[in-house]
Order: C-alpha cells, then structure tokens, then sequence
C-alpha cells in the first residue's frame, strides 16, 4: 500500500476525535478515586474534630468548639486550667525534634561516605539500609527493649563487668541519677527520655540516609578538589564547599523526619514514662483505647497535622528568606 | 579521613545491626520468655510461627494477602498518576500526583484515624479488603516515584520514532513505554510490599480487631511481653525484605531509583 | 505531479516564529540537504514533514494529495533521530522489526523484511544483540534500516551523522549516498555541517531564521550564493563593506573594479573566497599591497592572513602562491580578480558607514 492509498484509506477517520477517548476520561477517573481515598480520611477527621462525644455511647456529629478548648486549656475551663494536652504536644515536638536532628547529623557522614564507593557496593549497602529501613517499628523497640531492659541487656552488662560499681566510687552514678539515667541500684534506661529518643533516632536513620543520598551523590566531586588545590585541607574542604552545597536538602530532611516523627506511638509507650507521653499516645487511647473520645482523639490528629503543617511551611519560608539573602 | 572514614560506616552498621541480631538471637530461646543470649537453644519457635499456631500463621497468611493486594492496586493506582503527569505534566496532574502523596507524608497514625472513620460509614471496618485499600493509598506513593524515575528515563525521540513507523499512541504505550517502565514498577511493587508487611498503625485503625496482620498480632500484644514466636516473626521479616531489596537491586538499578546520579560509577 | 510540496509552511511556539512562510518542493528520488545553523528551524520543517508537529500554517502535499492534517504515524516516513531512539529493550532485530510487528504483518514476513534490511546495511551477524552492545557507527546503520523496513515514500534524517567521531561521519556519507541512490527514494537530511550537506545532496536547502535563504545544488550554492548569509555560511569568504560607484566599489579608501548591476551609491558586501584571491605577479586589477600576519601550513593547503588596506582577509590555495614562501611580516601583494567578487545588497552595512 503506499501513502497516498493509505491516507484515502484513512481519512474519513479523521472526525472520531470527538468520540470520548480514554485521554479524557482518564483524568476525571483518576481524580475521584484519588479525591475519595487520599482526601475524604482527612476530611473526616477534621469533620469530626467537631462532633461530640455522647456518655456510654459513640459520638455524634456537631459543630462545637469544646474539643478545642479542651485541648488548649482543659475541660473545666474556665474554672480550672490545665495545659495536659499542651504539654503532650510538647513532649511529641522535643522527641522529635532532638531525635531527628541527632539522626540527620550521624547520617551525613556516613552518607557521604557511602557515595564515594563504588556503584556496585552502594547498591550493596542501599539493600542493608533499606531492608532496616522497612523493619517495622515492633520489631525495631522489641530489638531495644531487649538491649535496654533493667534484668536482661546493657543495664544487667554493665552491673556484671562492675562498672556500675566504678561509676559510683567515681561519683558520676548520682549525675545519671539526677538525668534520670539510673535507680539506687544500677544504671536504667527504661523508662527515660534517651532511650525514647535514641529508638526514635534509630527508627529514621535509614530513612535520613536515603533522602540524603541524591543530594550527596550529585554533589561536584571536582569542586572539592579545586578548593584542595587552592589549599583547603579535609574539614575546611567540608565546611565551605560541601555544607553550603547541601544545606537545603539537609534542613529539608530534618524536616521531614521531624514531622514522621511526631506520629511515633510504640517507642513511647515502651521508652517514655506515662508523665511523658505525647499527642500521637493520646490519639491512640481516645480512639480505640481506654479513654473513647473520638472526636477529642480527631482534634488531637488535626492539631497534631496543623503543627506538622505549620513547621513545613515556616521551614519553607525560612529557606527561601535564606536563599533570597 | 582515610581510617576513620571505614571505621565511622563499620561502627554505624554495628549499631544499626545490634537491636536485629538481639532480636534474632532471641528467637532461639527455649521458653516463653526472651532472654539474650538464648537460653535453651531450640528452632522449635519456627515451627509455632510458620506450622502449628493458628494465630500466628492465620496472621501471616493475612500479612501477604494485605501487602501484596496492596502492592498491585498500589502500581495500579500510581500508573495513571505517574503517566498522566509525565505526559501532560498539567496542572490537575500535578494535584493528583501531590494528594496521592499526601498520605505517605504525614504521621501515619492522623491518616489512621481518618481511615478509621471512612471506612466505618463505607462499612468496611474491620474487613480485609479494606486494609488492603488502606495500605495501598498509604503506600501509593512510592510506586508514583519509581514509575515516574522510569518515565523520565525514557528518551522523548522514542515515542517519536515508534509514531514515524506507523505506531498510535496505544501502541507506542504497550509497545515502547510499557517495557521500559517495568523495571521500576516492579520496584514500586516490592517497595509497598514490604512496607505494607511491616505497617501496623494503619492498619491498626482499620482492622478494628476484625483480623490481624503479623506486625498488628505483635503490636496487639505488646502488654503481655515479648514471645521467642514474636522473633521469629522479625527474623523472618527481615529476610524477607533483605531478599525483595537484593532482587530490586540485581534487576533493578537501585542507586539510580535512590535518587543518585546516573551519569557517575 | 509526484514528490513532497510545501506550501506557505510556518511554525510558531509561543510569541516566535521557528519556520516561515517555507515553499519548497523535494522531487522525487531526490536527498534533499536543510542546512543551516543550529536554531534556524531546518529540525522543525522536518518534524513538520514527518508529522511530529503540527504547522501553524500552510500545507504539504504528497504526490498531489494534501497530508497537512495526517498524524506521523499514518504517514510513516522513516525518520532516522539525531539520538538514532534505537529501542534498548529490543534486540537488533526487533528493532529493525518493529514497523512491521506492530502494522500486524506475519512473523515470517517481519523475519525476512529484518533479515534483508540487516543485509542491506551489513549487521547480518548482530541481529540478537542489545542496542547497548553497539557502537555508534553501528547503531546509525540499525537506526537507517529500521527507518527503511517500512518501505516509507520519504526518508528523513535529522542530523543523522552528529553521534559520530568526525572520521566514520565521513564514511557514512558516502555510504548513505550511496544506498540512497541505490533505493532511489526520496530523502531529506537535516544538517549544520555544509560538507555534510554538498558531499550528500542532490540539491541543498540553506536555512536561516526559519527562512529559506537559498535553494540549489551543491556547486551552484557555493559558487552562485544568492546573499551574503549563504557566501558566509558555506564554505569561507572575506567580505568587505563598501558602497558602488561607476566601474567598481568604494570600499573605505579604496576603488574595487567589479561589475555590480545595482543603482550607483548603493550599499553593498563584497565577498571572495580564499581560493579565488590571487598571489601571482600577473598584471590585473585590484592589486593591493598586503602584510603577511599569520600563516597557517595544514600540509596539502597552506592559509595565509594578510593585513590589507580593505582590511583582514585570508587566502589560501591561491594561484601563485606556491612559487612564494611567505613568512610571518613579508610584504607582497594581493589581487582580487573583478569576475571573483560577489556583490550583496546590505543596508545594514551603509547604516553602518556614515
């Protein structure tokens, strides 16, 4: 056939365009499904961070404005105040807060070792990382609380090889003490704030490696030696050509981790005292735990995502202050 | 830099490693209780996990109907996504693309509890095939980055010289762009795969005590301590996900879906 | 009438206008060169001619049949991709296949169709390879034949040879030419390389700003450029500015004898190529007195930069210039034959000498 026979063959074809085509109906599809899936849950929450709660029975919806209120300054407001659920949210910022940093900081370095190898060895490495990264968060406090626990693990191994008994003839055994570190008898780290936030750090130090990864492996390798050749030895080649190359996505991953962070349950209820306990442990309890408040345990969630949005946001704009500077 | 460089990565892997070995190590244990090192050295645990406890091999079964329903509607939702962004690059695709995301990215356990609510009023609390639906919108959004990492990768001049020999673009779709992407929508595939075996917040919310998963049997029962059984469980969810990354990584190029760059060795 | 014909063909994106009002007709059998600098829409009239884009105007006709609305994939003219888009998840085979397997034709018939074109292009023995075991001379051969396996009524190439080390691009012209003369099928290459373009083409098209600047074979082009763009662009030339006078061209302080047939006090460039200048002691006109500043020895050519009173200019492969050896500061003289100078209108260049 040639193209001419071809194109008469073809052209009274020509006006099924207007036929509804997949590459329409496509997108309207998708929309929905991805609208009803991906946004309603949330608007669900919002929706019933509004209901109220019905003694003995479930909730219903509302339009009040008490859940908030208690949240900020308690129930019985304005005859009592009290600032529970402040200090839970408070408690969720500092672990996440410390434990993303110290995870993001210890990260770097061995990130930016892991790049320099070769491609066949990262991708060696990147199965290690990832299968850890995966490990899912029982598995991962089960695994600490092993090691941390006061009968078994670190405290029972540093009783029996005397050290505990050298740290009390040396006088540091009352300053872990007073940091919470230790009972009369032995060191102990269940419960205390590090070992909450050296399980949360360890929960998304794979995950700080992995979003460090791209922005290490594109750096210039040729820009840190044009800054060797013009005399900067290793931690001046890394504090002025290397660090300000990264900064952002640096503080992006920060970021990042901080806001997974907040929702870390497990790790807090195993590590953290009950006084300590934070908005993710409370959601938990007002919604299928002890307490059944829904929509208090839905307040706390659209707080909670409010805070998370509010400090992705600011961390927005500060950079972009920083790089319009 | 040169000894200690070795010596920081040799010391990181051992503390990553440390909570994993205890773990694994405490799967021998003999009786009902963890201890390290194990006492009683015994593989008996296995055989409870895997063979003879109903509760712990009805959990596993539902493990792997969640994780890989969830992993084939996950790729099946994420593909229209990936590709409508890639080939329109739109405004509503790049809407779609950023709402199928939002999940992944916030705390796991607000969208847990929205999930909760929605699938209360739809009637599916509580039923397995709404965890699936839960993880696969949760976990959407890895295979919408594999996917595009491979749509990206494909040379523009490629569609237009399937077009120049005669091909539609249905054709050039199952023909040229189908079997460059596979790669990495397998790769999407495994990545919610395995997440969604270690998933429990989720799906916390959504079982609503109606069935449980390995991760949600173990987190169920945090109160009562510890089993060897519980262990076995992590040992063999690690081996799993170190098996599911070794093929990603043979067959796959995992430094490039990592994000580093192609064009160095 | 057969043969491909363009009529009024333009192209914008956006505010800019890639191709403009573009009338050309590619005659059968013929290769046609687009030749041009890079961004002068020669790439784009291809697309255009391919399907690939749509034109903002004008149409194409195809032996007399309009084909302006039809998409590429009806009209399947083999097109060749400066990145050769050879399918990495195909083998050779598959890929030289490929127009063949998905039109429905038989396995046997898509087998033989591969097996002959792989003959054709002598890659008999690679048909099972990946497209990533290839080297690049190959691969042009693999990206031709899989172009051609769907007999197309025209063949495109956009700068089909760029991919290659500069020693197999002077091979594969030859041997393209060749099968093209061999096939008889009409063919348009996209090229910024002129001796690409002369050692290929029937007829060349050069291009600038989206406009046709010239049409013409090879020989006429260089030798008859119609303006001042096309002497510049192929080949070399020395120009001079200057404005006519009777019997000749003022150019600075300068009288040029030369023939122009424009209206007296017209603004004109004045070309010559480095070859048509001449180094003898014959008695002519237009000897200038010239100081050697630069010499170039390449072997088989040697180029000489002279400092004239009409300003720098080269010259090289000059008669008379092998019975002199010139150095770096000698003084000789230059004489620029009046039949040797081209003479363009340029309104630019008068703007620019009051």
């Amino acid at each position: 056939m040639t193209a001419v026979e071809r194109i008469e063959a073809e052209m009274p074809d020509r006006p099924a365009r207007a036929r509804p085509t997949p590459r329409r109906i496509l997108p309207w599809l998708l929309s929905v499904v991805i609208g009803v899936l991906c946004v309603v849950p949330f608007l669900l929450v919002i929706a019933i961070s509004f209901g109220r709660k019905i003694e003995g029975a479930a909730w219903q919806w509302d339009f009040t404005l008490a859940n908030y209120q208690r949240f900020f300054v308690g129930a019985l407001w304005p005859d009592e105040v009290t600032f529970l659920y402040l200090q839970q949210l408070g408690f969720s910022f500092w672990y996440a807060v410390i434990a993303s940093l110290l995870a993001v900081l210890t990260a770097l370095p061995f990130t930016l070792l892991l790049t320099r190898l070769s491609r066949r060895a990262q991708a060696a490495w990147l199965v290690f990382i990832l299968s850890s990264l995966s490990l899912s968060e029982v598995f991962i406090v089960m695994g600490w609380d092993i090691l941390l626990s006061n009968n078994s693990g670190l405290p029972a191994l540093i009783k029996s090889t005397g050290l505990t008994q050298w740290l009390k003839d040396v006088g540091w055994f009352q300053t872990l003490r007073d940091w919470g570190l230790a009972s009369p008898r032995n060191v102990k780290f269940k419960t205390s704030q590090f070992a909450t936030i050296l399980t949360m750090s360890y929960l998304v130090w794979p995950y700080a490696v992995i979003l460090l990864y791209p922005a290490l492996s594109r750096l210039d390798r040729s820009q840190s030696e044009a800054a060797r050749t013009m005399g900067a030895g290793g931690w001046t080649v890394a504090r002025t050509v290397i660090l300000p190359a990264i900064r952002l996505p640096l503080f992006g991953s920060t970021l990042l981790l901080f806001v997974f962070l907040l929702g870390t349950y497990v790790a807090v209820t195993v590590f953290a005292a009950p006084a300590q306990h934070t908005t993710a442990v409370a959601i938990y309890s007002n919604i299928r735990g002890a307490n059944l408040n829904a929509p208090f345990g839905a307040t706390q969630a659209v707080i909670l995502l409010l805070a998370a949005g509010l400090c992705l946001t600011l961390g927005h704009r500060l950079n972009r202050w920083a790089e319009a500077r | 830099m040169r000894v200690l460089g070795p010596l920081y990565m040799a010391f990181c892997v051992v503390l990553l490693a440390l909570p994993i070995a205890v773990v694994c190590g405490a799967a021998l244990n003999g009786g009902r209780s963890m201890f390290f090192p194990p006492r009683d050295p015994t593989l008996a645990r296995f055989g409870e996990f895997f063979v003879s406890e109903p509760v712990w091999t009805q959990a596993l079964v539902n493990s792997v109907i969640v994780a890989v329903g969830a992993a084939l509607l996950a790729v099946l939702l994420a593909w229209p996504v990936a590709y409508l962004l890639w080939s329109t690059g739109s405004k509503l695709s790049r809407t779609l693309a950023a709402l199928g995301s939002m999940p992944f990215a916030v705390p796991p356990i607000v969208f847990g509890v929205g999930l909760g609510f929605f699938w209360g009023f739809l009637g599916g609390l509580g039923a397995i095939w709404a965890g699936i639906f839960s993880h696969a919108v949760l976990l959407m959004a890895l295979p919408l980055v594999t996917i595009s990492i491979g749509l990206q990768g494909i040379d523009r001049s490629h569609l237009d010289a399937a077009a120049t020999m005669g091909a539609t673009e249905a054709v050039t779709f199952r023909t040229v762009i189908l079997p460059q992407t596979i790669p990495y929508t397998i790769s999407g595939f495994f990545f919610v795969l395995v997440l969604s075996f270690n998933e429990f917040i989720v799906m916390f919310f959504v079982s609503a005590s109606g069935f449980a998963t390995v991760t949600l049997q173990i987190f169920n029962s945090l109160r009562n301590g510890y089993t060897p059984t519980m262990a076995v469980a992590a040992i063999t969810f690690i081996g799993v996900s170190v098996l599911v990354f070794s093929a990603v990584a043979r067959w796959g190029d995992l430094p490039r879906l990592m994000g580093a760059d192609q064009s160095r060795n | 009438m057969s043969g491909l014909v363009l009529k009024g063909i333009s192209k914008s994106f956006g505010g800019t206008r890639a191709v403009d009002r573009v009338n050309l007709t590619f005659a059968e059998g013929q290769l046609t060169a687009l030749l041009g600098p890079s961004g002068c829409g020669k790439t784009t009239l291809l697309r255009m001619i391919a399907g690939l884009e749509a034109p903002s105007s004008g149409s194409l006709l195809l032996g007399g049949r309009d084909i302006t609305g039809l998409p590429a994939h009806k009209r399947k003219f083999g097109m060749v991709f400066q990145s050769f888009a050879l399918f990495p998840h195909l083998t050779v085979r598959d890929n030289v296949a490929y127009s063949l397997h998905i039109s429905g034709a038989s396995r046997t018939e898509a087998a033989e169709t591969a097996k002959r074109l792989l003959d054709l292009v002598q890659l008999s023995a690679f048909g099972d390879r990946r497209i990533g075991a290839l080297s690049g001379g190959q691969r042009q051969r693999v990206a031709i034949a899989r172009a051609l396996a769907q007999e197309p009524e025209v063949f495109l190439l956009d700068e089909p040879m760029s991919a290659l080390d500069a020693k197999l691009r002077e091979e594969m012209q030859v041997e393209l030419r060749l099968l093209q003369q061999r096939l008889g099928i009409t063919t348009v290459v996209v090229t910024h390389d002129q001796r690409e373009a002369m050692t290929m083409a029937d007829s060349i098209v050069v291009m600038s700003n989206g406009r046709v600047e010239q049409v013409g074979s090879p020989q006429d082009i260089y030798h008859h450029p119609d303006n001042a763009f096309v002497a510049d662009f192929i080949g070399k030339a020395n120009f001079f500015d200057g404005v006519t006078e009777p019997g000749g061209i003022r150019v600075g302080p300068m009288h040029l004898s030369a023939k122009p047939n424009f209206v007296r006090g017209s603004p004109v460039r004045v070309a010559i190529r480095p070859e048509r200048a001449c180094l003898d002691d014959e008695p002519g006109e237009n000897r200038l007195s010239a100081k050697v500043t630069f010499v170039r020895d390449l072997g088989p050519v040697r180029e000489y930069h002279l400092d004239t009173p009409l300003g720098a200019m080269v010259v090289e492969n000059a008669p008379g210039e092998v019975r002199k050896s010139l150095v770096i500061g000698d003084r000789t003289e230059v004489r620029l034959p009046p039949e040797a100078l081209h003479l363009f209108p340029d309104p630019q260049a008068a703007v620019a000498a009051e």
